[in-house]
């Protein structure tokens, strides 16, 4: 495979860039597989890879619908933490946090992971005490966080409200400083690169119609290029999961949502730092092209629309501008949504299943971009290993009903509010 | 600097009025009517700002919402705006604006040496390089790119603008005022619908004031004037100029954008700035034209290179030339049209045709003028660097694939028309899929989705006549729908000149041994060679083309260069277009201002503000606020310079020494009646609820169906069939709703009704052991002896004239009572029992204060139950009942839920008994254990115990029911604090609960 | 902005309205033995599908009746809406 560096980049420039490789080839799935991945997402591109990398599988096909990255890992918001209170949230993450920190040049592709720092704005003593709660556990598990007071935040980010005219002033907040962003793009396309450069089939505008299950053991898969026969498929396909799980005859403690996020016009840099509201649901970030990134709550009704509702747009919007009034000057440029797991207690499902060789890998919620690596590396292990790793052991589907929940935030089963 | 470019008279600037602004420092003159666009353009002045990648220089071109790149940093009234389009913004009385994205100035951008490095920056380079040395991308890379990206400046002073939001319904909503809205919008006006027609512009009358053809005997423009002055004058109308329509969202719900005070020096008193129309229409008419589209060659960014429509817009609406020397290269008619207009204002400008000879009336007229044809012929590169200054031009075989001998022209302007793209913007918004047209190589919309037709130009109807009847038809059929009137408009006598077919050729081949920049995406300097690389590295789909180049991801959204894109994908990939197909529109059809889409709900307004009858006397009374959601509640009464720790302190002491009041107004209060209200509180509730008598009052736990509590609080029978329920202050609102979700769905056989009372009743809590006799002073004429009025008792009692209700109960652990009014007499209430609790040195105490008495008497509040702990964790499975089933009962046998070592609430004394435990901290074995430490629990609660003068905490901790008496670490590494502490049983004052009794 | 029909009030605008989830979920009778199976598939389960969805909504800021509506998931089109005690065929 080519390797991509400056060097490269000026040799090629000379012969007028005609000389670059594919990135990924485009090829006909094959009859059979060691492994099928389905969703070309993020989480199933870093599977493959991993399988590949670590487990050396590499007779694995990732079967995409449309065009692989052409999901949330497409759609997010880019944001990279672990500030997560529960230790198997917590953990997992971090051990995400690392892979982030080496993945462009682990992948040779520059997905520009950014550790520009999270805080989380507080506004009043109890949320501070919340936060505090979450920061200490977050240290205690061997991961960065500070508590920030008041005059410490307007240090960072002065043009928050500080002033009188605030209904919710910002008492201070929790800092994650290696948090960060990513090019949510380039994470797709780095693995795709990649995987394919070991072997793997990645497979787009193929849909899997069904599955060929005997005895309570997967034997293949359906697809509208085919049947493959396979003995293991993994299925990763958050925001699609309960479609494919009907044709499993399964009902997952899922439901699916729409997730708006927005950008602003271009600007000069202002803002350095991805800063959450905690009067509300409101998250924003300048991206590297000087656009505002933001985001906030669910559109709040079951949904498979990639297409959302101005209300929530304007709810997300006014929290913004209670927490940084400027915002109002800026233009609303861009919107889209995406469409989301969402898991019972808020935290995602890494688990084999009752069917022999099926592994299920969903309920993301809004965390699966920044979950991506970690995701791929213990969805790959479960799959390669055949059971799970302590990095996934607690995220299990029997949870639920063993009451081992994972509920980061307290609301329970109403998912369109969390 | 006088207006070499505004001609002696013509377009529908007002010449009387004369305005002064400045650009980049430089003071020119206007006139009332122009864009800040047109009035440079005047000036002569073509150089306004720099690429976002290769600060190439950038001029105008287009004249309206689609010009992808004239856009500048504007000043106006103390404030500025980042990326104005300079073609939108209307000319004001000391207008100021700059260039953006240039630095030193726009004449000289250091920036431009991206243009000499441009081989080395194709699409995507980014991702392929600065990987090396690691840390690099972070600390020195991305902030040097950070500083050259993103175009204007934001201020991040706060706003002084207002927005304003409003709400309208009607029966047709028509989006555009050129000749389908007009007709349309006439045509349902005069059957009596009620109809909204929104104009972008400042001007009505979109392509009719720029097009030289004939409608009942008058101009376009003038029957374009008499139409809306008409329309003007009907009560069923409203007229909207400079109001974008800007998003169709679902069930026929539009959103309009209007600037109000933008084309203005200031926003006039009590005006907005904009105001947002949410638009609920019964029918949608979406007649919003069509952008021409670019012809793509050679340096075809280079300043002084514009839309020929654009041109003769300049031209006929604002009397400006873009040239006075212009190229026109078209594939079309329409080029042809420009040309004419030139020719009639005394300019000779030259035709370049990509077309073999076509023939039609326009072409004949430009032939009779007298005007230079080239057919066969295109433009293969603009020269000059700040203003285009010449053209190299060649010959074009009849494939569109071989080029004769460069010439090289001289021209001080190109004017272009690829032909048009229809704006399907709102269409495809409402879910309409779009479909192919082959014989105009645009998208239209396909079969109707929501109630939205589309007409004239934006359905791919280019003919004046053909629109403006099927325009009468649309809007008298769909307004007879609704108002059942039936006038038929007749069709006036259109006269406009034919057009011939259009050439499907966009692109222009590279000749041998050049290497020109051909753009596609202008803003984001998207060249047809990025395009080639992506497709090349197999980015095929047009996602992924789009993604990877940035193509159409501009603030322009790709209006004049998505088509171009997708032409050029289908002609590499050798696929149709309808095969490439094309990314999803998504609102805003045009960038909207945040203020706009939020409106007046900032600062102190961002959210309500609920405040209980008796705040003013707290005001008054120094008393420090806090937020409980979005109720304010006194924290603490200040007195002299305490501190919040000491006035806590003072007033918690009070109450277990005396007796203290505190608001407690803001707890949720539900009133419940029916004769099978005692059966439904058994079902709510964890413990029996059957054999409450009359007059007493008991606590309860509600939990969700997945076991976890829900909330807690105190039910009063008042009367045989009726209930008073408190709930938590936070959880109010979600209470009721989850009892009338299980009334009205799942037990309706059940008679019960439930009511919000929150704000019918003002309460104030009497705590402390002198509490009764301050009682006795307060209700002379009731009994509230201990016999009389016990422990979890209630009654109803007269507070000197003013009903009350008393309920004994306690959330201090003191002997403690509530007292109720009605809110209207919360204020003489209060003040009664400060005025009576003097003599027994009565003080107001806050939530603070409230907390401390709370968490040493071990009672649950919110930190506990915070939507994660079971009855047992908080102590409270003593009150789940074994005999009957409740919500969330069955989910409590769950493995964890009772496994032995389940966590539990204990309290928590520093053994120092003096360092103060910080909320938020872990309970750990080993302070000194590597990481991750294995944490046993944490601190929910803490506060200073003034009964006994230390540090206590309360704790949720793993196996606490085994705890007690253990020695463990309290760690809290934000504070740098490690604790050493015993953990005690969480009841820690008054255990047996005596006082309460007392 | 959704546009609901309210069985006892009319037409009205989304924002009068809260979510209540999948409306074919059925608590299980008080006091009845079922399986953790049962129980869970009230709790957590979910088949939250694309297309048709019979959904409960409550007129929060209206009459405050819980209703049910059927929608669309992918479209948001709305076929009916029924009060709470209607049978729905």
């Amino acid at each position: 495979m080519q390797k991509y560096s400056i060097f490269n980049l000026v040799k090629n420039a000379f012969s007028n860039h005609e000389n670059w490789d594919l990135a990924w080839k485009d090829p006909a799935p094959k009859e059979e597989y060691d492994v099928v991945i389905i969703g070309g997402g993020g989480h199933g591109l870093a599977t493959a890879y991993y399988l590949a990398k670590e487990h050396n599988i590499t007779k694995v096909a990732i079967i995409e619908k449309g065009w692989i990255g052409g999901g949330n890992v497409g759609r997010n918001t880019t944001i990279i933490r672990s500030n997560y209170m529960h230790d198997e949230n917590a953990l997992f993450s971090e051990f995400g946090m690392n892979l982030w920190r080496n993945m462009s040049q682990d992948l040779n592709y520059n997905v520009m992971f950014s550790p520009r720092g999270i805080i989380n704005l507080a506004h009043s003593d109890a949320q501070m005490n919340a936060y505090a709660r979450r920061g200490n556990s977050m240290r205690l598990n061997g991961i960065d966080a500070v508590l920030l007071n008041r005059e410490q935040v307007k240090e960072i980010i002065p043009m928050a409200d500080f002033s009188e005219n605030v209904r919710f002033p910002i008492f201070g907040g929790l800092m994650q400083p290696s948090a960060g962003t990513a090019r949510h793009d380039a994470v797709a396309w780095g693995y795709a690169r990649q995987a394919d450069s070991m072997g793997v089939d990645i497979i787009q505008n193929c849909e899997v119609t069904g599955f060929d299950v005997t005895a309570g053991k997967i034997n293949g898969i359906r697809t509208s290029r085919g049947n493959i026969k396979t003995k293991k498929v993994g299925l990763c396909v958050a925001g699609s999961t309960n479609i494919l799980a009907e044709k499993l005859n399964m009902t997952l403690p899922i439901e699916t949502h729409l997730l708006q996020a927005c950008v602003s016009e271009p600007v000069k840099p202002v803002l350095d730092r991805v800063v959450t509201f905690g009067a509300g649901h409101f998250y924003i970030s300048q991206s590297d092209k000087g656009e505002m990134v933001m985001g906030g709550d669910l559109d709040g009704y079951n949904s498979y629309a990639q297409r959302g509702n101005l209300p929530t747009l304007q709810h997300v919007l006014k929290e913004g501008i209670a927490m940084m009034p400027f915002l109002s000057k800026l233009k609303m440029l861009r919107t889209w949504g995406g469409i989301m797991d969402m898991s019972m207690d808020g935290s995602p499902i890494i688990d084999k299943t009752h069917i022999d060789g099926l592994y299920l890998n969903c309920g993301w919620c809004y965390g699966g971009f920044k979950a991506t690596p970690a995701s791929g590396w213990t969805f790959a292990h479960t799959i390669a290993q055949d059971r799970v790793h302590d990095l996934n052991a607690g995220f299990s589907l029997n949870r639920f009903s063993t009451g081992h929940l994972i509920d980061e935030k307290g609301l329970g089963t109403k998912t369109w509010i969390s | 600097m006088s207006q070499n470019f505004r001609l002696e008279n013509g377009g529908l600037i007002n010449r009387n009025k004369k305005l002064s602004f400045k650009f980049n420092g430089k003071k020119y003159f206007g006139y009332e009517g122009d864009t800040l666009a047109s009035a440079l353009i005047a000036n002569g002045v073509h150089l306004v700002g720099r690429s976002f990648k290769y600060h190439r220089p950038r001029g105008f071109f287009g004249a309206g919402v689609d010009e992808p790149y004239a856009m500048v940093q504007l000043y106006r009234n103390n404030e500025t705006e980042p990326n104005v389009k300079a073609t939108e913004q209307e000319l004001f009385e000391g207008l100021e604006a700059k260039s953006v994205n240039c630095w030193p100035s726009v004449n000289f951008d250091i920036g431009a040496i991206n243009n000499f490095l441009k081989i080395f920056l194709p699409a995507g380079f980014y991702y392929k390089t600065f990987m090396w040395p690691k840390s690099f991308w972070y600390r020195v890379y991305e902030p040097f790119i950070r500083k050259a990206a993103g175009l204007g400046v934001v201020s991040t002073k706060h706003d002084k603008e207002r927005y304003e939001h409003k709400y309208e319904y009607c029966d047709l909503l028509i989006a555009g005022s050129g000749p389908s809205g007009l007709a349309s919008a006439y045509a349902a006006a005069k059957n009596g619908a009620r109809v909204i027609l929104a104009e972008d512009k400042p001007r009505f009358g979109g392509s009719l004031l720029t097009s030289d053809v004939n409608i009942g005997n008058q101009s376009g423009d003038d029957w374009a004037n008499s139409i809306i002055s008409e329309l003007k004058q009907m009560p069923n109308v409203v007229v909207k100029n400079r109001s974008q329509v800007f998003g169709y969202y679902d069930h026929n719900m539009l959103v309009m954008s209007e600037k109000v005070s933008d084309h203005l020096p200031k926003t006039k008193k009590y005006h907005p700035k904009q105001r947002l129309w949410y638009i609920r229409a019964k029918e949608v008419l979406i007649s919003s034209g069509s952008i021409e589209r670019p012809l793509v060659f050679g340096n075809n960014d280079t300043p002084g290179v514009m839309l020929s429509s654009a041109a003769k817009e300049y031209l006929k609406v604002y009397g400006v030339l873009v040239g006075k020397n212009p190229l026109v290269f078209t594939n079309n008619d329409s080029g042809y049209e420009t040309a004419i207009e030139f020719k009639k204002n005394g300019i000779n400008p030259i035709i370049l045709d990509s077309r073999v000879n076509p023939k039609s009336e326009i072409i004949d007229e430009a032939i009779n003028l007298g005007i230079k044809i080239q057919f066969s012929y295109v433009v293969i590169a603009a020269q000059g660097y700040k203003k285009v200054r010449s053209a190299d031009i060649a010959k074009i075989s009849d494939d569109k694939k071989k080029l004769g001998a460069i010439e090289n022209i001289k021209c001080d302007c190109i004017c272009v028309s690829g032909f048009w793209t229809p704006t399907i913007h709102l269409a495809s918004q409402s879910g309409n899929k779009t479909k192919f047209k082959e014989e105009i190589d645009a998208f239209v919309p396909g079969k109707s989705k929501q109630n939205e037709t589309t007409l004239g130009a934006a359905n791919g109807v280019f003919t004046l006549e053909e629109t403006l009847q099927s325009s009468f038809i649309a809007g008298q059929d769909l307004s007879k729908k609704i108002t059942n009137n039936d006038n038929k408009i007749s069709l006036p006598n259109v006269v406009e000149k034919k057009s011939s077919q259009h050439d499907k050729f966009w692109c222009v081949p590279m000749p041998e041994g050049k290497n020109y920049k051909r753009f596609l995406d202008f803003q984001n300097d998207v060249a047809v060679s990025d395009i080639e690389i992506a497709l090349k590295e197999g980015y095929r789909s047009i996602e992924h083309v789009k993604r990877y180049t940035t193509l159409g991801m501009a603030t322009d959204q790709g209006k004049t260069s998505n088509l171009n894109g997708l032409q050029l994908v289908s002609d590499i990939e050798n696929k149709v277009i309808p095969a490439v197909g094309h990314t999803t529109f998504r609102p805003p059809y045009t960038p909207i201002s945040i203020g706009a889409i939020v409106g007046r709900e900032v600062g102190k307004h961002s959210k309500p503000t609920r405040k209980s009858p008796m705040h003013s006397w707290h005001k008054n009374n120094n008393a420090v606020f806090v937020d409980a959601g979005v109720w304010l509640r006194p924290r603490y009464y200040k007195q002299g310079k305490e501190t919040l720790f000491e006035a806590s302190k003072r007033e918690a002491k009070n109450v277990r020494t005396n007796v203290g009041v505190c608001d407690v107004t803001t707890l949720g209060k539900i009133d419940i009646k029916g004769p099978d209200a005692a059966e439904f509180l058994n079902r709510v509730y964890t413990n029996a609820w059957l054999k409450l008598p009359v007059g007493k009052a008991r606590y309860g736990v509600m939990l969700r169906e997945d076991g976890i509590v829900m909330d807690d609080g105190t039910t009063t029978r008042i009367s045989e069939n009726h209930y008073h329920m408190t709930t938590t202050t936070a959880q109010a609102a979600n209470v009721l709703s989850h009892l009338e979700y299980y009334l009205q769905l799942v037990w309706p056989e059940l008679n019960v009704n439930v009511v919000s009372t929150t704000e019918q009743w003002a309460g104030a809590a009497i705590a402390g052991p002198k509490s009764r006799k301050l009682l006795e002073k307060l209700f002379p004429y009731n009994d509230v002896s201990n016999e009389a009025l016990p422990f979890m008792g209630y009654m109803e009692a007269d507070l000197f004239g003013v009903k009350a209700r008393i309920f004994r109960i306690s959330f201090s652990g003191e002997l403690a009572y509530e007292v109720n009014v009605k809110s209207d007499n919360g204020n003489f209430m209060w003040e009664k029992i400060i005025e009576l609790g003097q003599e027994f040195e009565l003080q107001p105490y806050g939530t603070e204060a409230l907390s401390t008495l709370r968490i040493e008497m071990g009672h649950v509040a919110g930190s506990e139950l915070d939507g994660r702990t079971i009855s047992y964790d908080t102590s409270l499975e003593g009150l789940i009942s074994k005999k009957k089933d409740f919500i969330g009962k069955r989910s409590l046998n769950r493995e964890a839920f009772t496994s032995s070592d389940r966590q539990k609430i204990v309290g928590v004394v520093p053994l120092d008994k003096k360092t103060s435990i910080p909320e938020g901290s872990h309970l750990v074995k080993d302070a000194k254990a590597p990481l991750p430490n294995k944490k046993l629990g944490h601190i929910s609660a803490s506060c200073w115990s003034v009964e006994y003068d230390n540090p206590f905490s309360l704790a949720i901790l793993k196996d606490g029911k085994n705890m007690i008496g253990e020695k463990l670490f309290v760690m809290s590494p934000l504070k740098n604090k490690v604790i050493p502490v015993e953990i005690v049983s969480s009841h820690y004052v008054d255990p047996k609960g005596e006082r309460v009794r007392s | 902005m959704l546009h609901i029909k309210c069985p006892h009030c009319g037409m009205r605008s989304q924002n009068e309205f809260s979510y209540g989830g999948d409306a074919s979920v059925k608590r299980p009778e008080l006091n009845k033995e079922i399986t953790d199976e049962e129980w869970d598939n009230f709790v957590y389960n979910r088949k939250s599908l694309r297309g048709k969805h019979l959904e409960l909504w409550q007129h929060l800021s209206g009459c405050r009746q819980w209703i049910k509506v059927e929608r669309d998931t992918a479209t948001h089109e709305i076929f009916n809406t029924y009060k709470a005690e209607e049978e729905i065929s």
